[in-house]
Protein backbone atom coordinates (compact mmCIF):
# COMPACT_ATOMS: atom_id res chain seq x y z
CA UNK A 1 0.00 0.00 0.00
CA UNK A 2 2.79 2.22 0.61
CA UNK A 3 3.46 2.28 -3.22
CA UNK A 4 0.05 4.23 -3.60
CA UNK A 5 1.75 7.43 -1.64
CA UNK A 6 4.29 7.48 -4.61
CA UNK A 7 1.29 7.33 -7.31
CA UNK A 8 -0.79 10.34 -8.73
CA UNK A 9 -4.43 10.62 -8.92
CA UNK A 10 -4.09 13.59 -11.23
CA UNK A 11 -7.68 14.90 -10.98
CA UNK A 12 -8.57 14.14 -7.47
CA UNK A 13 -7.65 17.85 -6.95
CA UNK A 14 -10.93 20.12 -6.76
CA UNK A 15 -10.81 22.63 -9.40
CA UNK A 16 -12.61 25.00 -11.32
CA UNK A 17 -15.11 24.66 -8.12
CA UNK A 18 -14.71 28.55 -7.50
CA UNK A 19 -16.68 29.16 -10.40
CA UNK A 20 -19.99 31.77 -9.56
CA UNK A 21 -21.31 33.42 -12.41
CA UNK A 22 -21.02 32.54 -16.21
CA UNK A 23 -18.91 29.95 -17.02
CA UNK A 24 -19.45 26.74 -14.93
CA UNK A 25 -15.55 25.64 -14.83
CA UNK A 26 -14.13 28.89 -13.96
CA UNK A 27 -14.90 32.49 -13.05
CA UNK A 28 -16.26 35.59 -14.50
CA UNK A 29 -15.00 38.93 -14.36
CA UNK A 30 -19.55 40.33 -14.78
CA UNK A 31 -20.15 42.34 -11.40
CA UNK A 32 -21.66 41.20 -8.28
CA UNK A 33 -23.35 44.30 -7.24
CA UNK A 34 -22.39 46.35 -3.52
CA UNK A 35 -23.98 44.47 -0.79
CA UNK A 36 -25.47 41.73 -3.21
CA UNK A 37 -25.15 37.78 -2.04
CA UNK A 38 -24.41 34.89 -4.77
CA UNK A 39 -25.22 31.64 -3.32
CA UNK A 40 -24.35 28.36 -5.57
CA UNK A 41 -25.30 24.50 -4.72
CA UNK A 42 -22.75 22.97 -7.11
CA UNK A 43 -22.40 18.97 -7.52
CA UNK A 44 -20.32 17.18 -9.67
CA UNK A 45 -19.11 13.44 -10.35
CA UNK A 46 -15.39 12.99 -11.98
CA UNK A 47 -14.84 9.72 -13.10
CA UNK A 48 -10.71 8.52 -13.61
CA UNK A 49 -10.30 5.00 -14.74
CA UNK A 50 -7.89 5.10 -17.34
CA UNK A 51 -4.53 3.30 -15.86
CA UNK A 52 -1.87 2.58 -17.63
CA UNK A 53 -0.04 1.13 -14.66
CA UNK A 54 -0.65 -2.15 -14.12
CA UNK A 55 -2.98 -1.27 -10.58
CA UNK A 56 -6.41 -0.78 -12.39
CA UNK A 57 -7.32 1.70 -10.20
CA UNK A 58 -10.64 3.01 -10.46
CA UNK A 59 -11.41 6.76 -8.92
CA UNK A 60 -14.81 8.28 -8.59
CA UNK A 61 -14.96 11.41 -6.68
CA UNK A 62 -18.45 12.59 -6.01
CA UNK A 63 -18.82 16.62 -4.57
CA UNK A 64 -20.75 19.01 -3.53
CA UNK A 65 -19.82 22.46 -3.33
CA UNK A 66 -21.64 25.59 -1.77
CA UNK A 67 -20.02 28.82 -2.92
CA UNK A 68 -21.21 32.38 -1.49
CA UNK A 69 -20.12 35.35 -2.53
CA UNK A 70 -20.78 38.86 -1.65
CA UNK A 71 -19.96 42.15 -3.13
CA UNK A 72 -18.44 44.89 -0.85
CA UNK A 73 -18.89 47.17 -3.56
CA UNK A 74 -19.19 46.97 -6.96
CA UNK A 75 -15.39 45.98 -7.74
CA UNK A 76 -14.35 44.17 -4.67
CA UNK A 77 -16.20 40.68 -4.27
CA UNK A 78 -15.31 37.66 -1.81
CA UNK A 79 -15.95 33.96 -2.21
CA UNK A 80 -16.37 31.37 -0.52
CA UNK A 81 -16.23 27.92 -1.53
CA UNK A 82 -16.53 24.76 0.56
CA UNK A 83 -16.85 21.49 -0.77
CA UNK A 84 -18.09 18.25 0.52
CA UNK A 85 -16.32 15.23 -0.98
CA UNK A 86 -16.76 11.49 -1.22
CA UNK A 87 -13.92 9.60 -2.18
CA UNK A 88 -13.75 5.77 -3.52
CA UNK A 89 -10.56 4.15 -5.12
CA UNK A 90 -10.60 0.25 -6.16
CA UNK A 91 -7.48 -0.69 -7.14
CA UNK A 92 -5.68 -4.39 -7.61
CA UNK A 93 -2.31 -5.35 -5.44
CA UNK A 94 -0.75 -8.68 -5.48
CA UNK A 95 -4.19 -10.45 -7.37
CA UNK A 96 -6.45 -8.44 -4.64
CA UNK A 97 -9.04 -6.00 -5.30
CA UNK A 98 -9.11 -3.35 -2.70
CA UNK A 99 -11.21 -0.62 -2.37
CA UNK A 100 -10.75 2.69 -0.29
CA UNK A 101 -13.62 5.46 0.81
CA UNK A 102 -13.71 8.68 2.74
CA UNK A 103 -16.16 11.34 2.73
CA UNK A 104 -16.61 14.62 4.70
CA UNK A 105 -15.73 18.09 3.98
CA UNK A 106 -12.97 19.22 2.26
CA UNK A 107 -10.65 22.37 2.26
CA UNK A 108 -12.26 25.69 2.74
CA UNK A 109 -11.01 28.36 -0.42
CA UNK A 110 -11.21 31.81 0.28
CA UNK A 111 -10.48 34.82 -2.61
CA UNK A 112 -11.44 37.94 -3.86
CA UNK A 113 -11.80 39.32 -7.20
CA UNK A 114 -11.18 43.15 -8.24
CA UNK A 115 -12.26 44.34 -11.18
CA UNK A 116 -9.68 46.76 -12.64
CA UNK A 117 -11.04 47.54 -15.83
CA UNK A 118 -14.90 48.17 -17.16
CA UNK A 119 -16.35 49.22 -20.20
CA UNK A 120 -20.07 49.56 -20.75
CA UNK A 121 -22.08 50.24 -23.66
CA UNK A 122 -25.04 49.95 -24.88
CA UNK A 123 -26.10 45.92 -24.33
CA UNK A 124 -22.43 44.80 -23.81
CA UNK A 125 -20.42 44.99 -21.15
CA UNK A 126 -16.27 44.16 -21.15
CA UNK A 127 -14.38 43.61 -18.07
CA UNK A 128 -10.55 42.58 -16.42
CA UNK A 129 -10.55 41.52 -12.80
CA UNK A 130 -7.33 39.94 -10.94
CA UNK A 131 -8.05 37.24 -8.43
CA UNK A 132 -6.26 36.02 -5.44
CA UNK A 133 -7.07 33.60 -2.77
CA UNK A 134 -5.88 30.83 -0.43
CA UNK A 135 -7.10 26.99 0.35
CA UNK A 136 -7.54 26.83 4.30
CA UNK A 137 -6.73 22.95 5.20
CA UNK A 138 -9.97 21.94 7.18
CA UNK A 139 -10.33 19.01 5.52
CA UNK A 140 -9.31 15.93 7.08
CA UNK A 141 -5.52 15.16 5.63
CA UNK A 142 -4.48 12.30 8.16
CA UNK A 143 -7.54 9.92 7.76
CA UNK A 144 -7.20 6.07 7.85
CA UNK A 145 -8.86 2.96 7.14
CA UNK A 146 -8.35 -0.89 8.26
CA UNK A 147 -5.42 -0.67 5.39
CA UNK A 148 -3.59 1.77 7.72
CA UNK A 149 -3.54 5.68 6.94
CA UNK A 150 -5.13 7.15 3.17
CA UNK A 151 -2.67 8.21 0.41
CA UNK A 152 -2.38 11.98 0.52
CA UNK A 153 -3.89 12.25 -2.97
CA UNK A 154 -7.08 10.81 -1.30
CA UNK A 155 -7.37 12.32 1.57
CA UNK A 156 -10.58 14.62 1.71
CA UNK A 157 -7.79 17.60 2.54
CA UNK A 158 -4.02 18.52 1.79
CA UNK A 159 -3.33 19.72 4.96
CA UNK A 160 -1.41 22.90 3.20
CA UNK A 161 -2.38 26.30 2.86
CA UNK A 162 -2.29 26.51 -1.33
CA UNK A 163 -2.08 30.41 -2.66
CA UNK A 164 -3.59 30.91 -6.03
CA UNK A 165 -3.98 34.11 -8.24
CA UNK A 166 -4.89 35.02 -11.57
CA UNK A 167 -6.88 37.42 -14.24
CA UNK A 168 -10.06 36.64 -15.69
CA UNK A 169 -11.64 38.70 -18.62
CA UNK A 170 -14.62 38.53 -19.67
CA UNK A 171 -17.22 40.00 -22.83
CA UNK A 172 -20.77 39.55 -22.45
CA UNK A 173 -23.12 40.98 -25.25
CA UNK A 174 -26.93 39.83 -25.34
CA UNK A 175 -25.97 37.76 -27.76
CA UNK A 176 -23.23 35.70 -26.48
CA UNK A 177 -20.63 36.10 -23.47
CA UNK A 178 -16.80 35.26 -23.66
CA UNK A 179 -14.85 34.59 -20.66
CA UNK A 180 -11.20 33.29 -20.35
CA UNK A 181 -8.92 32.92 -16.98
CA UNK A 182 -5.22 32.95 -16.42
CA UNK A 183 -3.93 31.53 -13.13
CA UNK A 184 -1.83 30.01 -11.11
CA UNK A 185 -2.09 27.84 -8.08
CA UNK A 186 1.03 27.48 -5.12
CA UNK A 187 0.88 24.55 -3.11
CA UNK A 188 2.60 24.02 -0.32
CA UNK A 189 4.25 20.77 1.79
CA UNK A 190 2.02 18.93 4.32
CA UNK A 191 2.39 15.43 5.72
CA UNK A 192 5.53 15.00 3.63
CA UNK A 193 3.75 15.62 0.36
CA UNK A 194 3.59 18.65 -1.91
CA UNK A 195 1.03 18.35 -4.87
CA UNK A 196 2.68 20.52 -8.23
CA UNK A 197 1.69 23.68 -9.03
CA UNK A 198 -0.46 24.29 -11.23
CA UNK A 199 -1.12 26.68 -14.68
CA UNK A 200 -4.16 27.34 -16.25
CA UNK A 201 -5.79 28.71 -19.21
CA UNK A 202 -9.20 28.93 -19.53
CA UNK A 203 -11.89 29.77 -21.89
CA UNK A 204 -15.79 29.74 -21.82
CA UNK A 205 -18.25 31.07 -24.83
CA UNK A 206 -22.02 30.86 -23.98
CA UNK A 207 -24.42 31.52 -27.22
CA UNK A 208 -28.21 32.61 -26.50
CA UNK A 209 -30.33 30.46 -28.14
CA UNK A 210 -33.46 31.51 -26.56
CA UNK A 211 -35.18 34.06 -26.27
CA UNK A 212 -34.58 37.75 -25.24
CA UNK A 213 -37.74 38.34 -22.78
CA UNK A 214 -36.56 38.73 -19.31
CA UNK A 215 -39.72 37.05 -18.22
CA UNK A 216 -38.30 34.12 -19.61
CA UNK A 217 -35.13 34.11 -18.82
CA UNK A 218 -31.99 33.30 -21.71
CA UNK A 219 -31.06 29.76 -22.41
CA UNK A 220 -27.52 29.57 -23.14
CA UNK A 221 -25.56 27.06 -25.05
CA UNK A 222 -22.49 26.37 -23.47
CA UNK A 223 -18.57 25.55 -24.72
CA UNK A 224 -15.80 25.81 -22.17
CA UNK A 225 -11.87 24.71 -22.50
CA UNK A 226 -9.26 24.24 -19.96
CA UNK A 227 -5.83 23.89 -20.27
CA UNK A 228 -3.90 22.62 -17.27
CA UNK A 229 -0.31 21.66 -16.55
CA UNK A 230 0.74 20.49 -12.98
CA UNK A 231 3.85 20.23 -11.79
CA UNK A 232 5.17 17.41 -10.31
CA UNK A 233 4.14 16.60 -6.78
CA UNK A 234 6.74 16.19 -4.45
CA UNK A 235 7.07 13.59 -1.44
CA UNK A 236 9.73 13.47 0.83
CA UNK A 237 11.45 15.64 -0.89
CA UNK A 238 11.94 14.25 -4.31
CA UNK A 239 9.93 14.58 -7.61
CA UNK A 240 7.02 11.67 -8.26
CA UNK A 241 7.77 10.53 -11.73
CA UNK A 242 4.28 9.40 -11.95
CA UNK A 243 2.66 12.83 -11.47
CA UNK A 244 1.87 16.04 -13.34
CA UNK A 245 1.38 16.52 -16.84
CA UNK A 246 -0.79 18.35 -19.59
CA UNK A 247 -4.51 18.01 -19.83
CA UNK A 248 -6.58 19.80 -22.37
CA UNK A 249 -10.54 19.37 -21.53
CA UNK A 250 -13.72 20.32 -23.44
CA UNK A 251 -16.88 21.24 -21.40
CA UNK A 252 -20.65 21.12 -23.41
CA UNK A 253 -23.22 22.50 -21.20
CA UNK A 254 -26.35 24.34 -21.07
CA UNK A 255 -27.58 27.07 -18.84
CA UNK A 256 -30.74 28.66 -18.12
CA UNK A 257 -30.36 32.07 -16.88
CA UNK A 258 -32.88 34.39 -14.95
CA UNK A 259 -33.29 37.47 -12.85
CA UNK A 260 -32.79 35.22 -9.54
CA UNK A 261 -31.10 31.74 -10.36
CA UNK A 262 -29.59 29.96 -12.78
CA UNK A 263 -29.53 26.27 -12.98
CA UNK A 264 -26.60 24.81 -15.62
CA UNK A 265 -25.06 21.43 -16.37
CA UNK A 266 -21.88 20.49 -18.26
CA UNK A 267 -19.88 17.23 -19.16
CA UNK A 268 -16.19 17.85 -18.78
CA UNK A 269 -14.60 15.44 -20.48
CA UNK A 270 -10.11 15.30 -21.92
CA UNK A 271 -9.03 15.93 -25.20
CA UNK A 272 -5.86 15.40 -24.44
CA UNK A 273 -3.92 14.15 -21.54
CA UNK A 274 -0.45 14.26 -21.65
CA UNK A 275 0.41 12.94 -17.99
CA UNK A 276 3.88 11.93 -16.68
CA UNK A 277 4.45 7.97 -15.64
CA UNK A 278 1.64 6.23 -14.89
CA UNK A 279 -0.85 9.39 -13.77
CA UNK A 280 -4.04 8.13 -13.80
CA UNK A 281 -5.92 9.87 -16.43
CA UNK A 282 -9.78 11.63 -16.29
CA UNK A 283 -12.16 9.98 -18.12
CA UNK A 284 -15.80 12.25 -17.68
CA UNK A 285 -16.38 15.17 -15.11
CA UNK A 286 -20.32 15.40 -14.90
CA UNK A 287 -20.91 19.04 -13.55
CA UNK A 288 -24.37 20.67 -12.11
CA UNK A 289 -25.49 23.47 -10.49
CA UNK A 290 -27.56 26.42 -9.19
CA UNK A 291 -27.26 29.64 -8.49
CA UNK A 292 -29.26 32.35 -6.50
CA UNK A 293 -28.33 35.75 -5.92
CA UNK A 294 -29.88 38.37 -2.94
CA UNK B 1 -72.74 61.05 3.40
CA UNK B 2 -71.00 57.74 3.89
CA UNK B 3 -71.23 57.56 0.11
CA UNK B 4 -69.91 61.06 -0.18
CA UNK B 5 -66.72 60.24 1.74
CA UNK B 6 -66.30 57.36 -0.15
CA UNK B 7 -66.21 59.34 -3.25
CA UNK B 8 -64.12 61.85 -1.82
CA UNK B 9 -61.41 59.31 -0.85
CA UNK B 10 -61.44 57.79 -4.13
CA UNK B 11 -60.73 61.52 -5.61
CA UNK B 12 -57.79 61.88 -3.17
CA UNK B 13 -56.23 58.80 -3.35
CA UNK B 14 -56.25 58.97 -7.50
CA UNK B 15 -54.78 62.03 -7.42
CA UNK B 16 -52.10 60.24 -5.29
CA UNK B 17 -51.20 58.06 -8.06
CA UNK B 18 -51.56 60.53 -10.29
CA UNK B 19 -48.68 62.69 -8.84
CA UNK B 20 -46.05 59.78 -8.50
CA UNK B 21 -43.39 60.43 -10.74
CA UNK B 22 -42.15 57.91 -13.36
CA UNK B 23 -38.34 58.02 -14.48
CA UNK B 24 -36.48 55.88 -17.19
CA UNK B 25 -32.79 55.84 -16.59
CA UNK B 26 -30.77 54.67 -19.27
CA UNK B 27 -27.78 51.75 -18.41
CA UNK B 28 -24.98 50.72 -20.21
CA UNK B 29 -23.18 47.56 -19.32
CA UNK B 30 -26.60 45.10 -18.69
CA UNK B 31 -26.66 42.11 -20.88
CA UNK B 32 -28.18 39.10 -18.91
CA UNK B 33 -30.94 38.86 -16.92
CA UNK B 34 -29.10 37.61 -13.36
CA UNK B 35 -27.18 41.17 -13.77
CA UNK B 36 -30.61 42.94 -13.61
CA UNK B 37 -31.19 41.95 -9.49
CA UNK B 38 -27.79 43.94 -8.51
CA UNK B 39 -29.11 46.83 -10.45
CA UNK B 40 -32.53 46.81 -9.10
CA UNK B 41 -31.33 46.08 -5.73
CA UNK B 42 -29.51 49.46 -5.90
CA UNK B 43 -32.06 51.30 -7.75
CA UNK B 44 -34.66 50.19 -4.43
CA UNK B 45 -33.00 51.80 -1.66
CA UNK B 46 -33.11 54.94 -3.66
CA UNK B 47 -36.03 57.66 -1.59
CA UNK B 48 -39.42 57.23 -2.79
CA UNK B 49 -38.96 54.33 -4.99
CA UNK B 50 -41.88 52.28 -5.21
CA UNK B 51 -41.44 50.33 -8.35
CA UNK B 52 -38.82 49.57 -11.00
CA UNK B 53 -38.90 47.86 -14.59
CA UNK B 54 -36.42 47.04 -16.58
CA UNK B 55 -35.89 45.87 -20.02
CA UNK B 56 -32.71 44.43 -20.42
CA UNK B 57 -32.61 44.36 -24.39
CA UNK B 58 -32.80 48.39 -24.39
CA UNK B 59 -31.06 48.58 -21.40
CA UNK B 60 -34.07 51.15 -19.82
CA UNK B 61 -35.12 51.06 -16.40
CA UNK B 62 -38.51 52.99 -15.54
CA UNK B 63 -38.80 53.91 -12.13
CA UNK B 64 -42.01 55.04 -10.20
CA UNK B 65 -41.20 57.38 -7.54
CA UNK B 66 -43.48 58.75 -4.82
CA UNK B 67 -45.11 61.55 -4.99
CA UNK B 68 -42.95 64.55 -3.19
CA UNK B 69 -40.06 62.92 -3.60
CA UNK B 70 -37.36 64.17 -6.18
CA UNK B 71 -34.59 61.62 -8.16
CA UNK B 72 -32.10 63.65 -8.83
CA UNK B 73 -29.12 61.98 -11.50
CA UNK B 74 -26.10 62.17 -9.34
CA UNK B 75 -28.23 59.94 -7.02
CA UNK B 76 -29.58 57.67 -10.13
CA UNK B 77 -26.05 57.53 -11.09
CA UNK B 78 -24.47 56.58 -7.68
CA UNK B 79 -27.10 53.55 -7.12
CA UNK B 80 -26.21 52.50 -10.85
CA UNK B 81 -22.45 52.44 -10.66
CA UNK B 82 -22.79 50.47 -7.35
CA UNK B 83 -24.37 47.61 -9.36
CA UNK B 84 -21.20 47.59 -11.65
CA UNK B 85 -22.69 49.09 -14.60
CA UNK B 86 -23.18 52.85 -15.98
CA UNK B 87 -25.48 55.28 -16.33
CA UNK B 88 -26.04 56.84 -20.14
CA UNK B 89 -29.26 59.05 -19.85
CA UNK B 90 -31.70 60.15 -17.11
CA UNK B 91 -34.78 61.54 -18.12
CA UNK B 92 -38.07 62.59 -15.71
CA UNK B 93 -41.38 61.35 -18.00
CA UNK B 94 -44.39 63.13 -18.01
CA UNK B 95 -47.82 62.13 -17.31
CA UNK B 96 -49.16 59.37 -20.34
CA UNK B 97 -45.11 59.13 -20.95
Amino acid sequence: MLKLQGLTFCFLMLNGFMAWAAPMTFNTALPVADDEFLMRFQSFVRQSGNDPSTLDRDLKVKAFVTVLGYGVSSKLALFGVLPYLDKEMRLSVNNQRWQRNTNGLGDLTLFGRYTVYQQNQLGQTFRIAPLVGVKVPTGEDQETDALGELPQPFQLGTGSWDFFAGMVSTYQTLDYQFDTQLSYRINTEANNFEAGNEARWNMSLQYRLWPSSIQHGFLYAVMESNLIYRYQNRINGYDDPNSGGLSLLLAPGIQYVTKRWIVETVVQRPVVQNLYGVALENDYTFWASVRFNF
Amino acid sequence: MKNLIFALALIISGNVLAADSQYQLGVNGLACPFCVYGLEKQLSKLPGVKQIETDVKQGEVRLLVKEGVVLTEPLAREAVKKSGFSLRSFKKLNAGE
